[in-house]
Formats: structure tokens, C-alpha cells, sequence
């Protein structure tokens, strides 16, 4: 008996020290990105009525309490919301896909990972059949395009949330290098690529603090503004025929070389404990990440927001699809319809800072007048929609994140010294064995 | 009358057959759904090429062609053996050694030990590879960096460089099996007979003498098992690089599972994923032959000593 209560007292303590790591370290999901890290799927049911969808989310989004509401309506409907690890949800619906069942009822799909299924407009319920052609004004139009084929006659999702990227900036790193900290003020201050190279140089000699923590993500600001990025749309590579994703690269390379940027990988936890640290002075990046800098630093009034050098990108947001497998497409497409309508976006937006796709809702006055008190009370919503309606859509292309991934191998290797060029060539050679297969 | 006797029992003895193998069945049934069915779907796939949606087209032999000129594919390889020398050999002497201390009577809390060395084996890959990954951080910070820069060495970029990469992966894989590979040999010491141990003290032997004149001969047959089950499991390594690299991997630590995993559902090009898993079953065929053929030698040698 004794022996069974040790072991059972030494289970017990494994399993609740395998839980406090699980816990403290990851529970930080967003709704654009994620790493492998978090292979844990929570399940929840709302409503008791006849029909019950089946909905695959990934990230933060709050479509917990907008489900309540809407089951409460709907009551002949219930929803069954399952969120797992972005990668996952992904990889689990083209699994299923292409073996033919298993698929949900409504599946939320990333905007780049969208590519991946564009070969299989069977796959999916066509929106336009469903009544879509009725709402596309309600998004902003290279949104909505980018869910639908290239014609403009399959409609695969509908938007949810966008991630116009913006400055995000440590007020307190400014000020300590001498610099107003004001949006108005950093906005001018940085309003190019060369000022933010020269403004990197000065706060590193006033501080000598970093201008960001990850290269990384000063890539992914200039890749996002790029008109043209990885692939053309025959799906031809093109990253060595336009100069914008070299420039892009070439510039981080230089800020390596010049020690102003940091090698931090993203989502690690290092990376999100940063954040509170202060030890760098800016990080680019979309609206979606507001919730993360939040988290993970409390106290407010430190950090604040203005627009990013020379324009914003997009970078992250999703569609809401249904897979043709569902049994109750026209309920699935009422449902989804009915979140992604101006109303629950603004909802989901004050809730979760998921940024809206629908501009109707910029219009809104508890929208413009959203203060945030965190960024220092200003008018964030405000400089999100600007950066929003100046984004440039651009083709991903199905191998989108494959080539993303080999260009931040580079990246990464050069972090740590190695010569750009060659980088960029052993790059370019593993992306294009990636074509060939 | 005798004749009807007979029959009866024949199909008595049938029945009895239909039952055992109904009993036996759900196995195979499953093993044929989930184990042989996908087996040889991907020999087929592995001449076509298909992107999961798309119809299937014929390829021949270009996706072996394709993975055979893809430096990458060698470098899996190698980096598979290499992971699984550095992970394994190491952790089966280790586990030897731990077995035979937890198998004395000299240690007290002998069942506390032998419940915390297992632990390991039960925690979730996951969970152990984000922690493995804190330990071997490229970041200065890091603990395994910390710890040499005490020393001033380093800062090593643990998921990037060559042999660092194997280093920190070869180290999951010894943390987590130790304590299974422990419990195996237990189990195998525990089954050698005490007169041998106490016939040895009253002749003098020491433990190391104890350890390596009764112990191991002993335990050649656990140690064949280890070292097949080992061999195996390091072949089939994946999940440790995964949540260590990422998805994208490196050439540093990606092995022949990662590899056919990524071309399958990172690429979604299932034939060279195909054709790659095949070459892996190749490699896992000719190993275990030869395991075997070593084992077998080694059986005979002892027999002819006996003799």
C-alpha cells in the first residue's frame, strides 16, 4: 500500500510540474501566427439545439461569447468550438480534405495558408452559392478577394480579422535617448527606412539599447509592404527578379552587421518576456499583436503605436470556410455570416483587438473613439484603419511559408555572422529543390 | 459411430480455431487498417506524384531519382545516425550502470529511485523538448550557455551548429529512455540467480569484477532486445527535432522522419515523401538483418564455449 501511495504521490507531482511548465510558458496564442509548441486542442459546446456545427478555430479570438449570443438567438442551432495550434488546424483540414471526411462544419483558415487549398474549390462550399455576393461590401475589397479564386467567381471564405502592420514602440527607450515620444513626433522621426537605421544608430549610442529584438521581424515589416513578393501568380519564383524581398533582406543583413537588431527567434519565451524588458526600442508588427505585448507587459503607458516607415503591410488574418463536406452548409454559412458582419467584428475587436475587415466599422463611433489607455490613451483603432486602408494586396502563392521559412533560416544564419550573400544563395538553392518535388 | 466421433472433434478443433483467431483478430484487423493498408499505399504513392488534392499523376522512378540528388536527404540520414549513436549508446551503458546500483541491496529507497529514474519515460515529448529547448537556448542566457560561459566558453548556438544541434537532441533522447532502458535491465539482473553474486563475494570478486564477469554475460539477451528496440526508435526520430527546430528543421538536425514528414505535410508532395519512407524502410530492414545476424553469431559462439 505504501508503495502504491509513493508512486502515486510521485505521479501526482510529475504530472502537476509538467502542467506549471505547460502553462506559464505557452499560453500565448495569437491569432496569425504560432509555433509547433502547442499541440493541446480544447473543446467546447454551446447551445443544446438540433444542429450542431462543428467550428475549427486557432488563436485568441473571443468567439466564445459571440457564439453564446448567437445560440441564444439560434436556438435550433449548437456550436461545438474546437481551437488547436494554428499548424495544426491547418494541417488537420488538408488532411481530411484530401481523404474526404472528417472535415468541420466551418474551418477558420489563415490567410496566407489559404493557398494551400485553392487547388480544391470542391472541397469547399462556394459562398457566392450561399448568398456571399450579398456581403462582399462589407469588407474591404483585396480582403475578400484574397478568399476567393482568381476570377472572382469561387468565394472559399470569409474574412474575419486583417493584421495591418504598424510601429509598435517603447515610449520609455525613446525618451532615454534624448527623442520626443509622442506618435506624432516618432512618426516623423521614423518615417523611413534610413531614418529608422539612423534613429537604431542613435538610441544605440545615447542607451546602448537594441532597435528591436528580432531581425526577424523587420523582414517580415518590408516583406509585407513589398508589392511583389515570393512567388508571381503562375507561381513562378520570383525572388530573384524583383529587388523589393532582396532589399528587405539586405537591409536586415546590415542591421545585424551594425549590432542594432537583435536574433531572438519569435513565440519563444524569451521573446514574449522581452517584451516587458525594455532593452530594445521597437517592434514591428501587425495589429493581431497588440494582445501579446499586453500580456506579457503589463503596465501601461509604455509602450505606444504609430505607422510603420514608408507604409503598412498585412501580415496574418483569417477566413472563415466550409469545408463541402458539411451536412449544414446553409446554417454554417448563416452563422458565419452573421460573426463576420460589421457589428460582431466590432465586438470582436473592442473584446480581443482582433482588427476588423470590414471598414464599416472604422465608421463606427465607438470604434473611432476607442481610446486605448495601454498605448498611452490614444486613438489606436485609428491608426490601425489608416494602416489598414493603405495595404497593397499582394499573391502568396501555395509554397508561401516553405520559402518563408528557408529565407528566415538565412536570417537566422546570418544573426550569428555568416555571409549574406551566401546565405541568400544556399537559400534560394533549398527553395528551389522545394519546386522541384 | 467412430468415424462421426472423429469428425466432431475435428470441427471441434476448427471452432477452437475460429475462436482464437476471432480473439487474435482485433489486432490484425487494426494492423491492416492502420498499419499495413497505409504500408503499401505508400509504395505505390512513392511512383506518383501528388500533392494530397490533385489527382495522382505517374511519375516512375523521379521521386527516388529526385530524393537521391537532394543533399538534404544524405545529410537526414547522417544526422540520424549520428543522433542515434550519440542518444543511445551512451544512455545503454548509462542504463546499465543505474540498473546494477538500483539492483544492489547497498541503496536504500531502492523503489523511490526506481520510480524517479522511469519518471521521464512518461512525461509528454512535448513537454520535454519546450524544456530541453529553455536548457540549450542559442541566446547567451540560456542555461546550457550559461553554465559554459563559467567556464568562457561559448555563447553556442545550440539549434543551428553542427554538432551542437546533435548534441541537444542526442540529450532528449538519453534523458527520456534512460530510465526505460533502466527498467529493462532490472528486470533482466533481477532474474540472475543471488548465488551467483553471493558465491562471487565469498571468492572476493569486487563489483566491477561482479558487473562485468556475472552481470553482462548474463544479460546478453536484454542487452539484444535494448539494442534493437533502440536502434529502431532512433531510426524513427522525429518528434524531438520537430518541437526543437521547428517546422522548417535545419540540415543540422532534420532526420529521415522529419524529412518524409515535411515533404508530406509541409510540401504536400507525398511522393518524395513516399519514396523517402520507403528508403527508410530499406535502411530499417538491412539494420535489423544485421542486428540479427550479430546476435545469432554471438548465440553461437556462447554455445560452442558451452561445449
Amino acid at each position: 500500500m505504501s508503495k502504491f501511495l509513493k508512486l502515486t504521490a510521485f505521479m501526482v507531482l510529475a504530472i502537476l510540474l509538467l502542467a506549471a511548465c505547460n502553462g506559464g510558458g505557452n499560453d500565448n496564442n495569437d491569432s496569425a501566427n504560432d509555433s509547433a509548441n502547442d499541440p493541446e486542442t480544447t473543446e467546447e459546446s454551446f447551445g443544446d439545439g438540433e444542429i450542431e456545427l462543428v467550428f475549427w478555430e486557432f488563436g485568441n479570438t473571443g468567439y466564445d461569447v459571440l457564439i453564446e449570443e448567437y445560440v441564444a438567438q439560434n436556438p435550433h442551432i449548437s456550436i461545438n468550438l474546437q481551437n488547436a495550434d494554428m499548424n495544426d488546424v491547418h494541417d488537420n483540414l488538408f488532411t481530411s480534405i484530401s481523404a474526404g471526411s472528417g472535415a468541420p462544419d466551418i474551418a477558420m483558415v489563415e490567410e496566407a495558408q489559404i493557398e494551400r487549398y485553392r487547388n480544391a474549390e470542391d472541397a469547399f462550399h462556394n459562398l457566392f452559392d450561399l448568398g456571399a455576393a450579398d456581403v462582399e461590401d462589407n469588407f474591404l475589397d483585396w480582403v475578400f478577394q484574397n478568399g476567393g479564386n482568381a476570377d472572382g467567381t469561387f468565394q472559399f471564405g470569409l474574412p474575419t480579422d486583417i493584421g495591418p502592420t504598424v510601429m509598435f514602440y517603447r515610449t520609455d527607450v525613446f525618451e532615454e535617448a534624448g527623442f520626443d515620444s509622442s506618435p506624432e513626433a516618432v512618426n516623423e522621426l521614423v518615417n523611413t527606412w534610413e531614418d529608422y537605421e539612423a534613429v537604431a544608430r542613435e538610441i544605440y549610442e545615447e542607451t546602448g539599447k537594441l532597435m528591436t529584438d528580432a531581425g526577424e521581424l523587420v523582414f517580415n515589416a518590408r516583406r509585407d509592404q513589398a508589392t511583389q513578393q515570393y512567388f508571381n501568380e503562375d507561381d513562378e519564383l520570383i525572388i530573384d527578379d524583383h529587388p523589393q524581398i532582396r532589399e528587405a533582406y539586405d537591409y536586415v543583413a546590415n542591421l545585424f552587421d551594425e549590432g542594432l537588431v537583435g536574433d531572438i527567434p519569435l513565440w519563444t519565451p524569451e521573446w514574449f518576456a522581452g517584451m516587458e524588458e525594455g532593452t530594445y526600442a521597437t517592434m514591428l508588427a501587425p495589429a493581431w499583436m497588440q494582445g501579446q505585448i499586453k500580456d506579457n507587459s503589463p503596465e501601461e503607458g509604455i509602450w505606444s503605436i504609430t505607422t510603420m516607415p514608408e507604409g503598412a503591410g498585412n501580415w496574418g488574418g483569417s477566413y472563415l470556410t466550409v469545408p463541402s463536406e458539411s451536412e449544414h452548409a446553409e446554417e454554417a454559412y448563416n452563422f458565419i455570416e452573421w460573426l463576420t458582419a460589421p457589428e460582431q467584428q466590432l465586438e470582436a475587436f473592442l473584446n480581443y483587438g482582433l482588427f476588423p475587415s470590414s471598414p464599416q466599422v472604422y465608421d463606427m463611433p465607438e470604434f473611432m473613439d476607442y481610446e486605448d489607455e495601454y498605448f498611452g490613451g490614444i486613438a489606436t483603432a485609428q491608426v490601425f484603419s489608416e494602416a489598414a486602408q493603405s495595404v497593397i494586396p499582394v499573391y502568396k502563392g501555395r509554397l508561401y511559408y516553405p520559402v518563408d521559412e528557408e529565407l528566415k533560416e538565412a536570417i537566422d544564419n546570418m544573426s550569428a555572422g555568416s555571409d549574406p550573400d551566401e546565405e541568400w544563395d544556399a537559400a534560394v538553392s533549398r527553395i528551389e529543390r522545394i519546386l522541384q518535388r | 459411430m467412430k468415424k462421426t466421433k472423429k469428425n466432431n472433434r475435428l470441427t471441434d478443433k476448427k471452432r477452437t480455431a475460429v475462436a482464437a483467431y476471432l480473439f487474435i483478430s482485433p489486432f490484425f484487423i487494426l494492423f491492416a487498417i492502420f498499419g499495413l493498408f497505409p504500408m503499401l499505399f505508400s509504395f505505390y504513392l512513392s511512383f506518383f506524384r501528388w500533392d494530397g488534392l490533385d489527382p495522382m499523376t505517374f511519375n516512375g522512378l523521379n521521386n527516388f531519382r529526385f530524393i537521391f540528388s537532394d543533399p538534404i536527404f544524405y545529410s537526414s540520414i547522417k544526422n540520424t545516425f549520428l543522433i542515434g549513436l550519440l542518444g543511445t549508446l551512451p544512455q545503454i551503458l548509462v542504463s546499465m550502470v543505474i540498473a546494477f546500483a538500483l539492483n544492489s541491496t547497498l541503496i536504500r529507497f531502492r523503489n523511490v529511485f526506481r520510480t524517479l529514474i522511469f519518471l521521464p519515460y512518461i512525461t509528454s515529448i512535448v513537454a520535454v523538448a519546450i524544456i530541453f529547448g529553455l536548457v540549450f537556448n542559442n541566446q547567451p542566457f540560456g542555461f546550457a550557455n550559461y553554465i559554459l560561459s563559467l567556464f568562457d566558453v561559448g555563447p553556442i548556438r545550440w539549434g543551428a551548429e553542427y554538432w551542437p544541434v546533435k548534441f541537444a537532441i542526442a540529450t532528449m533522447v538519453f534523458w527520456r529512455w534512460v530510465g526505460y532502458n533502466t527498467i529493462i535491465f532490472l528486470a533482466g539482473m533481477q532474474s540472475i540467480p543471488r548465488e551467483l553474486y553471493e558465491a562471487a563475494k565469498i571468492d572476493g570478486a569486487t563489483i566491477m569484477q561482479q558487473l562485468r564477469l556475472i552481470t553482462l554475460p548474463m544479460l546478453k539477451p536484454i542487452v539484444m532486445f535494448v539494442v534493437f528496440t533502440a536502434t529502431i526508435g532512433s531510426l524513427q526520430l522525429f518528434t524531438e527535432p520537430l518541437i526543437f527546430l521547428g517546422r522548417g528543421f535545419r540540415e543540422e538536425g532534420i532526420t529521415v522522419v522529419a524529412y518524409l514528414w515535411r515533404d508530406a505535410f509541409v510540401y504536400n508532395t507525398f511522393g518524395t515523401a513516399s519514396a523517402a519512407a520507403i528508403v527508410l524502410f530499406v535502411i530499417i530492414i538491412s539494420l535489423t538483418a544485421l542486428n540479427l545476424g550479430i546476435s545469432s553469431l554471438i548465440g553461437r559462439t556462447k554455445k560452442s564455449k558451452v561445449s
